[in-house]
């Protein structure tokens, strides 16, 4: 009996090693996070008590903001030498800024953890040969959400038909989304699409736009090729629906909250957007467009190629942490098969393949939940991230203006985008990338 | 041994000036310093990259900058004017009450309790050419049937940001002048009505000298104020769209904290500077004229 006792704890203890690291493996240790913070991210940060019993270590969070509060943090942190804090929230769009930060990640994770996740996600996150953030369950690409009833009208058909030449059906390319939105556009009542209208929401929006035309924002020594005859094409696509009044007047000022408040509003005919406004836009109490929500992949531009401009959410352990093993065991823990579970419950976006196929599974009896996430499947398919330079945002504060500029008329696309390319060309040469 | 001995005004100034070196001198210092580098955030070694007035020669060449610097000067101007005024008519108002007046003081100054951050997203809300307030009052009311693009149009985007300053600073001027109207001798006033002045000549010539010198202060606190305008233009534009709005400070924090180029930041806040400090002396000059026509001395 006794042996048999022994024989199971053992077991147990078999059980408790291969999901976490030993226990008491790091005893005594304390681990500072800089972490984002936010409800939706709550619920993962409170399974941190669970990997603190198992391995003995201690989590002190020590800051917790948004990303965009964090990343001033960062910087000031590498200014000030202050960086021996050891688990940091990380961002695709954000990571390539802090080359000098974070640690390679490969000697410390195993290479077949690793190979459990997204594999377009893993490349993303590694940045010149160094995997710097594990991804948690936040990914983020954008799919088409369109109100439903707009495309079941009879009257709405036969006109369309009647305008354009085709059958009025959800749109699979930009130019289709075109026609439609000037289609359904009634201005002040309802617009037929939105777009976000300023800062790096809007080159990002531009930059997928650019790719779908067969276009590239970037040459490989991230020398500006935006200033082709594919980056007028895409930037048109911004300009004329302005000019049409298919957008609100103020979408130039435009950013996620009231993008997504404007779809809920039921005033935008369609809209693309990130995946963690599904359960909003379907909520009877939060979004007049309830129940009639459908989501299709986001379009294909002329060359055939998908939108899919996507950034994700991980952990990074900093160079001057004084506990890596301890530090890469939490974030380990912190994107593992149960963690991406819970979070991606809540709606977000897994990162780890299993995981995919898990929330598929999970949400066969819910029809709306079913179609989100087979949008976001296929989307996801062909994302990309930004392009893997530490002069990312600075390059997209010289572009956004300029967009800007075309679309509400000051410049046109193409004096618009010469003085884009040339600014940035500058500003590339003077940091000595080329 | 040769002791020196401190002047006893010197050592209890001491501690005085060891704090302000430390708090005050030491980061101007740095900041004037890192001008004059390439410094990046990212890159901390780049401070000792010394590049001399390279920073301060992009600045003073760079046609934005200069189109931010003269926008800053037209919103000084216009809202200084438009608080000035409407400070001057509430403090007017204010003090012909008779009841409840201490109510009324406390609650002209509610704008001044929002933080600047809050006053942006109320007002940016207030805008919003689609789900905002006032587009759907004027709809409501059939004014007109098109939204208007508040924020984006570049003189109306201007217009809300400057209503949104007069806003929330409009009380500094009244609570300032109401202090001055409480200050005026009863004397002169009494006089003017026995010589038969008109209440405008009351007010012209007697009134309103006396509480210029209050104006000015106002003025001279106000004008420091919008000329480091940031919070809540940051919140209802950053400055754009496409520039329409970029003041000095959305670019100089622009340039500083997201593009991380603080040694060029720097540059263009020390050459922005001079704009405050003419601004002040400007102000504390006309400041002395009225106390030395009011007999007060210079």
């Amino acid at each position: 009996m006794n042996k048999f006792a022994s024989g199971a704890s053992a077991l147990v203890l078999a059980a408790v090693c291969a999901s976490f690291a030993q226990a008491g493996e790091f005893d005594g240790i304390t681990l500072e996070a800089k972490l984002i913070g936010g409800q939706q991210y709550e619920a993962l940060y409170a399974r941190i008590p669970e990997w603190e019993k198992a391995t003995g270590a201690k989590v002190n969070i020590i800051s917790k903001k948004n990303h965009f509060e964090l990343d001033k943090e960062f910087k000031s942190d590498i200014a000030a030498g202050t960086t021996s804090w050891c688990v940091g929230s990380n961002h695709s769009s954000f990571a390539s800024q802090y080359p000098t930060l974070y640690t390679d990640l490969t000697g410390l994770i195993p290479a077949e953890t690793v190979a459990q996740f997204v594999g377009a996600n893993i490349k993303a996150a590694t940045l010149d040969g160094k995997l710097v953030m594990l991804p948690r369950a936040q990914f983020d690409v954008s799919a088409l959400y369109y109100q439903k009833d707009l495309y079941e009208d009879a009257d709405n058909k036969a006109k369309f038909k009647e305008k354009f030449g085709y059958d009025l059906a959800v749109p699979e390319t930009w130019q289709q989304v075109s026609d439609q939105a000037v289609f359904f556009s009634d201005p002040p009542n309802r617009y037929g699409t939105q777009f976000a209208g300023k800062d790096e929401a809007i080159v990002g929006r531009y930059y997928e736009m650019v790719v779908a035309e067969g276009g590239k924002l970037f040459n490989d020594d991230f020398s500006p090729a935006f200033n082709s005859p594919e980056g007028v094409k895409a930037l048109n696509w911004f300009v004329n629906l302005y000019k049409a009044s298919a957008v609100p007047p103020g979408t130039t000022n435009y950013l996620w909250d009231d993008l997504g408040n404007g779809f809920a509003s039921g005033t935008i005919a369609l809209n693309l957007d990130w995946p963690g406004w599904a359960g909003f836009f379907n909520d009877k109490a939060a979004s007049k467009v309830a129940g009639n929500v459908g989501v299709a992949p986001a379009p294909k531009g002329s060359a055939g190629a998908r939108t899919g401009w996507s950034g994700f959410h991980g952990f990074s352990v900093t160079e001057d942490c004084a506990n890596k093993e301890a530090a890469a065991s939490l974030v380990d823990f912190l994107t593992n098969e149960d963690s991406q579970k819970l979070e991606s419950a809540a709606g977000p976006l897994p990162s780890r393949t299993a995981v995919w196929d898990y929330v598929t599974e999970q949400a066969k009896s819910d029809p709306y939940r079913s179609e989100v996430l087979a949008a976001f499947k296929e989307t996801a398919k062909t994302a990309f991230a930004v392009p893997a330079t530490p002069y990312w945002i600075e390059a997209t504060n010289l572009i956004y203006p300029e967009l800007q500029a075309a679309i509400l008329g000051d410049k046109t696309p193409e004096e618009a985008l010469e003085a884009a390319s040339e600014a940035v060309n500058d500003m590339m040469r003077e940091n000595g990338v080329y | 041994m040769l002791r020196y001995k401190l002047p006893p005004w010197l050592l209890l100034l001491l501690p005085a000036i060891v704090v302000l070196l430390a708090v005050v001198m030491l980061p101007l210092l740095l900041s004037l310093y890192s001008s004059f580098t390439s410094y990046r955030l990212t890159r901390p070694d780049s401070i000792t990259n010394w590049i001399g007035l390279y920073n301060y020669e992009k600045a003073l060449t760079d046609a934005k900058f200069w189109a931010a610097f003269g926008r800053t000067v037209l919103l000084l101007t216009v809202a200084l004017n438009l608080e000035m005024l409407l400070g001057l008519g509430l403090a007017l108002l204010v003090s012909k009450v008779t009841h409840g007046q201490r109510a009324l003081r406390t609650m002209m100054m509610f704008p001044m309790m929002f933080s600047p951050v809050l006053v942006g997203f109320q007002f940016k809300f207030i805008f919003n050419d689609n789900v905002g307030l006032v587009n759907n009052a004027l709809q409501s009311l059939g004014i007109t049937q098109t939204a208007i693009p508040w924020l984006v149009d570049g003189n109306l985007a201007m217009f809300s940001i400057i209503f949104a300053e007069v806003w929330t600073s409009t009380s500094v001027f009244a609570i300032l002048i109401l202090a001055g109207l409480y200050a005026i001798p009863k004397d002169p006033l009494e006089a003017a009505k026995v010589d038969g002045c008109t209440s405008w000549q009351t007010f012209r010539h007697i009134t309103l000298p006396f509480v210029m010198p209050f104006i000015y202060i106002a003025m001279a606190i106000r004008s420091l104020d919008v000329a480091r305008a940031y919070d809540i233009v940051q919140i209802m534009t950053n400055g754009g769209p496409a520039r329409r709005t970029e003041l000095l400070w959305t670019l100089i924090g622009r340039t500083g904290y997201v593009d991380a180029k603080m040694g060029y930041a720097n540059a263009m806040g020390y050459t922005s500077i001079f704009l405050a400090i003419f601004f002040t002396v400007y102000f504390f000059r006309k400041l002395t004229t009225a106390r030395t026509e009011l007999g007060m001395g210079g």
